[in-house]
């Protein structure tokens, strides 16, 4: 639901009642029998995708969502994912449907094909398909599935410097890719044309559409165990439980206006640094987060789309209030999410956006908000985000490769303890790094290390966790491109913890000279030279005076922290007591 | 003379079934499980089952354990130190990157079994092809045991880069530990899994390493406690992923045995799968915490060559068994939003639900079963009487909250914990493409046969296999084991004629070693088995194929391999892809059957004394009518629903609507419906 007032555009949940369906009418055992089962059917779309999909990202990395839909496009489930993405998909379904021609267009066996950015929430590659999903001929809701292409026709595989949308790959702005059930040739033949890659391509979207078939058979089967009134009563009930749960986690935070602050290292195209400001309002139940005062959208693809900055909204409060249910529209509808068209959180065509990285920096900065007020809800601030693509032109067996993953980095420290060492970024918390053997089995690599990365934590009561260091020599020629974020500013800390070591990245050349960058695409890695990635470590939390002694000899004796590093930070600490 | 015994150590009892060949006759005993010196609890169980005076007739003594698994459990194995390739001393600790919760903020994940300050360093390095691209520097080795002694170390897992592909530098570290004096155990990773991907393997390692010294200790006192009973059987070890490995074997690779807990009965499942004929089985085992399932077919149980413990992954043989925490023990509550939940809080097991009686006050799933008057007259195996009046007060609660009656509670409690027990079945199914409609339903342990019902109704199932000694059917599934040993060896090889030949060789080697384990055992009966992992080129996840064998060659062209590996990818996948084919590994395994044993459970009787019927809750019904009371001792032939069917140690619930009949041959009880609602 979206109204425009002045150039603000305010995203609200769904309201209720939207079916007309009474959730009165609905006994809390029924409802919670049918959230299992719908649950059961979003988990059993992922496991059909990840055993069918043909590229590692999907299968490995876990870059997908995948979710099913009431008619009235509100979030009944989904499989535990790729975070960022698990709030984008209701955009993208509303855009697929509205571009085949809306609701009267669609048909049993229809697939939708759609990656147009500025509606589906992410760039190209993030390929969407969307089926409706009918039940004795009505249309009782959708399957979604986004999934990332490793190429769909951008002037690079993985872009950080593009100056438009068009660079960034082939969109196919909602079409059916199978119609009532028959493919689409012609449509399948134009996608595959525009892909490096079109094997994989061909092989990820039958196994999109695998997953979408799967989810469609299981909520036609609750509809038909349950009766469709009683099956939408108690879907109702399940919303509005939802939103109980996250209204009463609300409440609990004190009303006011809260700001965050974040900063981004550079749009991609130019090299100044980017800070914005994010406001939180709490009001009773609800929150509201206002990105009305962001800058204006970048020329560079820095920028993210729309349903993506919603996304992170969606996510960072299921995050903190959800326990450990994963949402449905219901924990949705107490959050209403403002953007300005034309700002780095709502850009309008033909802006850049391949990276899209203010919305996983948006989700600390909403962190950043809440722990002005309650420091002890969120962690302090993580080491970043370094997502990286090497690809060259002969691997062992002298064919073209191409290989990628987002590194881990080390967690912010909070009131509970410290921080977690070497985890993906929240937004991307399934993905999973790829060991060393299997690189140097498939690239033409020689892995020389792959380590925590000593001191790189925020010091503090509790410190934060530790990047990590890894070093690829290369065997042949390749090129590397690397979308990192917070590398010119060190993570924060809270409540008096001190910041991290921020993520470096380095190319030492066989003739020992150095080079050190930040964003780079088609970075060359001449064949001799060694490329070491260092990720940054967690902030800390409360003030390094408070660590604990033998926390800190522990840290030293484990050989996270040098004595050195130990010296500066924890003066008042005894190096050499003993512990029990 | 062929008797044999199946022992099964569980969290709370030790169980024991006996089969003496000769005559059929079939002996239980059951006893408190003894965790700080479980063989004491073991041997306890032989005397009052076995009787000392016919111990010396057995020839087979299989074993269940958990003492490896409880060690890690309890993180109470060695003191492990990891010796490594320079540059990866932080394999184990930096895992994959990804996070268990993804919507916990405050995410840690499990502590290492190996703190940093016991993970040293070797310069030395091998590449993927095997070749040696850095010589070992011995030096770092012998420098490394006064550290090792000085850091306590007692068990060292050493993990080198690509040792999988050529041992020579694991080989000789281990060579070096023990000339300059190391005196502890030594785990060496392509032993105990020659597998590429380094943290899999380093994990596997250390488990071995951590577990081995208890896991030994053990075995040695049950040996011998055996052998003072006068005991003389082959004591055989359940493996993690199904059949049994002799003691001696169990010793040396322990890893291997650490999962044996929920594979008994899966292992008993298959077997009355391939006795019933039964294309596809789902094992429902319930206990008091926990609901485990398995997917059983063409009597065969699904494997898996990775598992997983606490997160912590082994590369083995592990049959793919799912727990959720669903189980008699499950608390149920309203949440802060007003909804009814089950679980996975579990009531401990002192005092343990309401309706025992001994002063607990939880709303459980037993408690809702007690109430709705699912379990019969009442009484427990333990000899415990089940305490009605408590188990309907401690549903009050929420009653009261929810404005519904104490029976639509009981009822809903028992349905919430039946889906989330369908979603863990769902799971396993639609992994491997099946319908579990199309499955039978295999319900055992304490609550299995009480709820599966329910469960059957959820998923639309139609038949249902309450196999004989249901509630011991851990112990009962042991006896039907073969010893088995497994090995496998990652080398990448494009598939064709010249890879088939470099097969056989790798195969020629694998069996080599399993000869070599197996020892005096490699018999004339003995079965040799190949399997592939095979891809397409580009993918990284294999599937395993079984291969046929002409003795220990490959009995197939490249072609032929390339087939079977289409046809299962076509079965998994539902496609197939124009593009080369891949064998990432080879696994050998060694099978010896032992013979035949009886299966069956003793004759019905005709002249037990009927029992009185009784009001119980009907969920086909939604509402509390007559249910027939009968032994399963009693059941002959058909018997109509509802009924409650009682034995020693456990409790089958039978709605309306649906029938049971006694398979003659197995003894099982197998209920369908009677008319499609």
């Amino acid at each position: 639901m979206t109204t425009h007032t002045a150039e603000r555009v305010l995203h609200r949940g769904t309201g209720t009642l939207l079916s007309g369906y009474d959730p009165g009418g609905a006994d809390p055992v029924t409802t919670e029998v049918v959230r299992h089962g719908l649950n059961s059917a979003a988990e059993q779309m992922k496991r059909t995708l990840v055993r069918t999909a043909f590229s590692p990202i999907i299968y490995e990395a876990m870059d997908f969502a995948a979710a099913i839909y009431d008619r009235d496009v509100r979030l009944l489930a989904q499989a535990a994912a790729l975070p960022i993405f698990m709030g984008t998909m209701s955009y993208c379904v509303h855009g697929a449907v509205d571009a085949v021609g809306g609701e009267e267009a669609l048909k049993p066996g229809d697939v939708i094909l759609y990656n147009d950015p500025y509606g589906s929430g992410s760039h190209q590659n993030d390929m969407a398909v969307v089926m409706p999903v009918f039940h004795e001929d009505r249309l009782v809701g959708y399957t979604a599935i986004k999934g990332h292409y490793l190429d769909v026709g951008g002037k690079d595989p993985y872009i950080t410097d593009s100056v438009d949308v068009f660079q960034e790959g082939t969109i196919f702005p909602g079409v059916k890719i199978v119609d009532g059930g028959e493919w689409v040739g012609d449509i399948f033949r134009l996608a595959l044309a525009n892909s490096r890659l079109p094997k994989m391509m061909a092989g990820d979207l039958n196994a999109e559409i695998a997953g979408l078939k799967a989810g469609a058979r299981e909520l036609t089967r609750i509809i038909e165990r349950h009766g469709h009134g009683p099956f939408m009563s108690a879907v109702e009930r399940m919303f509005d439980h939802g939103e109980t749960v996250v209204r009463g986690y609300i409440e609990s935070i004190p009303d006011g206006r809260y700001t965050g602050r974040g900063v981004l290292d550079s749009n991609g195209v130019d090299d100044d640094l980017i800070p914005f400001e994010v406001d939180v309002v709490i009001d009773g139940g609800d929150i509201t987060v206002d990105f009305g005062r962001v800058p204006e959208q970048q020329g560079g693809p820095i920028n993210t789309p729309m349903p993506q900055a919603v996304s992170a909204c969606r996510i960072a409060l299921s995050m903190l209030a959800g326990g450990t249910d994963i949402p449905n529209e219901g924990h949705f509808r107490p959050l209403t999410v403002v953007t300005v068209p034309g700002t780095m959180m709502h850009p309008v065509s033909p802006a850049p956006v391949f990276l899209g990285w203010a919305a996983h920096e948006a989700m600390e900065v909403i962190f950043d908000a809440i722990a002005t007020v309650v420091p002890e809800a969120v962690p302090a601030w993580s080491g970043g985000n370094l997502p990286q693509l090497a690809w060259g032109p002969r691997s062992h067996h002298g064919r073209p490769w191409a290989d990628g993953c987002a590194m881990p980095v080390g967690q912010g420290a909070s009131a509970h303890g410290d921080g977690a060492h070497a985890l993906q970024l929240h937004a991307a918390a399934r993905m999973r790094v790829t060991g060393a053997e299997i690189l140097e089995t498939r690239n033409p690599w020689l892995v020389e290390r792959a380590e925590l990365r000593v001191d790189s934590c925020g010091p503090g009561r509790h410190r934060g966790g530790l990047g990590v260091v890894w070093s690829y020599r290369a065997l042949e020629d390749f090129f590397y491109t690397a979308g990192v974020e917070r590398t010119k500013t060190a993570p924060p800390g809270f409540a008096g913890g001190r910041p991290a070591r921020s993520t470096e990245l380095r190319l030492e050349y066989a003739d020992g000279s150095r080079t050190g960058f930040d964003k780079v695409t088609r970075l060359p890695c001449p064949r001799g030279s060694v490329l070491t990635v260092s990720t940054g470590g967690g902030g800390g939390y409360g003030p390094p005076s408070e660590r604990a002694p033998e926390d800190v000899r522990a840290d030293l004796r484990l050989g996270y922290i040098t004595e050195e590093f130990a010296r500066e930070h924890y003066p008042h600490v005894d190096l050499a007591g003993e512990d029990a | 003379m062929s008797s044999r015994v199946g022992v099964d150590v569980g969290g709370t009892f030790t169980d024991l079934i006996m089969c003496d060949d000769a005559t059929g006759e079939i002996r239980v005993a059951k006893r408190p499980t003894t965790p700080r010196a479980p063989e004491k609890g073991v041997l306890d169980a032989v005397r009052a089952g076995v009787g000392t005076e016919r111990v010396g007739s057995l020839a087979y003594f299989l074993h269940g354990t958990t003492i490896g698994l409880n060690a890690l459990l309890t993180r109470e194995g060695a003191t492990v130190g990891i010796i490594t390739t320079r540059g990866f001393r932080d394999v184990i600790e930096l895992r994959r990157g990804d996070r268990t919760d993804a919507f916990d903020l405050f995410c840690r994940e499990p502590e290492v079994l190996v703190p940093r300050h016991r993970r040293f360093e070797v310069t030395e390095r091998v590449g993927f092809r095997g070749e040696v691209l850095t010589p070992l520097a011995e030096a770092d080795v012998r420098a490394l045991v006064p550290e090792l002694r000085a850091a306590g170390v007692d068990s060292v897992a050493v993990v080198l880069l690509h040792a999988y592909a050529n041992p020579v530098h694991e080989r000789r570290v281990a060579g070096l530990l023990a000339e300059a004096g190391f005196t502890g155990q030594i785990s060496l990773s392509h032993e105990v899994a020659a597998e590429y991907r380094e943290y899999e393997r380093t994990t596997t390692t250390t488990v071995d390493a951590y577990v081995r010294p208890k896991t030994s200790t053990y075995l040695d006192a049950l040996e011998a406690g055996l052998a003072g009973l006068g005991c003389e059987a082959e004591v055989l070890v359940t493996r993690s992923g199904g059949g049994a490995l002799p003691l001696r074997q169990a010793r040396d690779r322990p890893f291997e045995t650490i999962m044996s807990g929920p594979v008994a009965g899966v292992q008993g499942a298959a077997e009355i799968s391939r006795l019933l004929g039964l294309p596809y089985a789902i094992t429902a085992d319930v206990g008091g915490t926990s609901f485990d399932t398995a997917l059983v077919v063409d009597g065969r149980p699904q494997l898996q060559y990775e598992g997983s413990i606490e997160g912590i992954p082994v590369l083995a043989p592990w049959v793919d068994v799912r727990s959720i925490g669903a189980g008699g023990g499950s608390v149920a509550f309203v949440d802060e939003g007003g909804l009814l939940r089950v679980g996975p809080r579990s009531a401990g097991a002192s005092p343990g639900p309401a309706c025992y009686g001994q002063g607990g006050t939880e709303p459980t799933t037993t408690a809702a079963a007690c109430h709705l008057g699912m379990f019969g007259p009442g009484q427990l195996a333990n000899g415990w009487v089940l305490d009605r009046e408590a188990a309907t007060r401690s549903l009050a609660g929420i009653a009261e909250r929810l404005g519904l009656s104490a029976d639509d509670v009981a009822a809903g409690v028992i349905r919430i914990a039946a889906a989330a027990m369908a979603g863990a079945i769902r799971e396993v199914t639609v992994e491997r493409g099946i319908d579990p409609r199309r499955c039978a339903l295999m319900p055992f342990g304490g609550a299995g046969p009480l709820f599966s019902g329910v469960v059957a109704d959820e998923l639309a199932i139609d038949t249902t296999v309450v196999p004989p000694f249901a509630g011991n059917f851990s112990a009962w599934g042991l006896l039907g084991a073969e010893i088995t040993h497994t090995a496998a060896r990652t080398k990448v090889l494009d598939l064709g004629e010249e890879a088939v030949g470099q097969l056989d060789a790798l195969l020629a080697e694998l069996y080599a070693d399993l000869v070599e384990r197996a020892g005096a055992q490699a018999r004339e009966e003995t079965v040799f088995e190949a399997a592939l992992d095979m891809r397409y080129a580009g993918q990284d996840h294999a599937l395993t194929v079984g291969v046929p064998l002409d003795g220990r060659r490959v009995a197939a062209t490249a072609a032929g391999l390339e087939a079977l590996f289409t046809a299962e990818y076509d079965v998994q996948y539902g496609h197939v892809m124009d593009e080369r084919v891949q064998v990432v590994a080879t696994r050998a395994t060694l099978r010896r059957p032992l013979p035949r044993r009886r299966v069956g459970a003793p004759a019905p009787r005709a002249d037990l004394p009927a029992r009185p019927s009784l009001t119980a809750y009907s969920f086909a019904e939604r509402r509390r009518r007559d249910f027939a009371v009968v032994d399963r001792d009693a059941v002959t032939e058909v018997l109509a629903g509802p009924a409650i069917v009682l034995e020693q140690t456990t409790t089958t619930y039978i709605d309306a609507g649906h029938e049971a009949r006694r398979d003659g041959t197995s003894g099982c009880l197998v209920i369908t419906r009677r008319t499609r609602s």
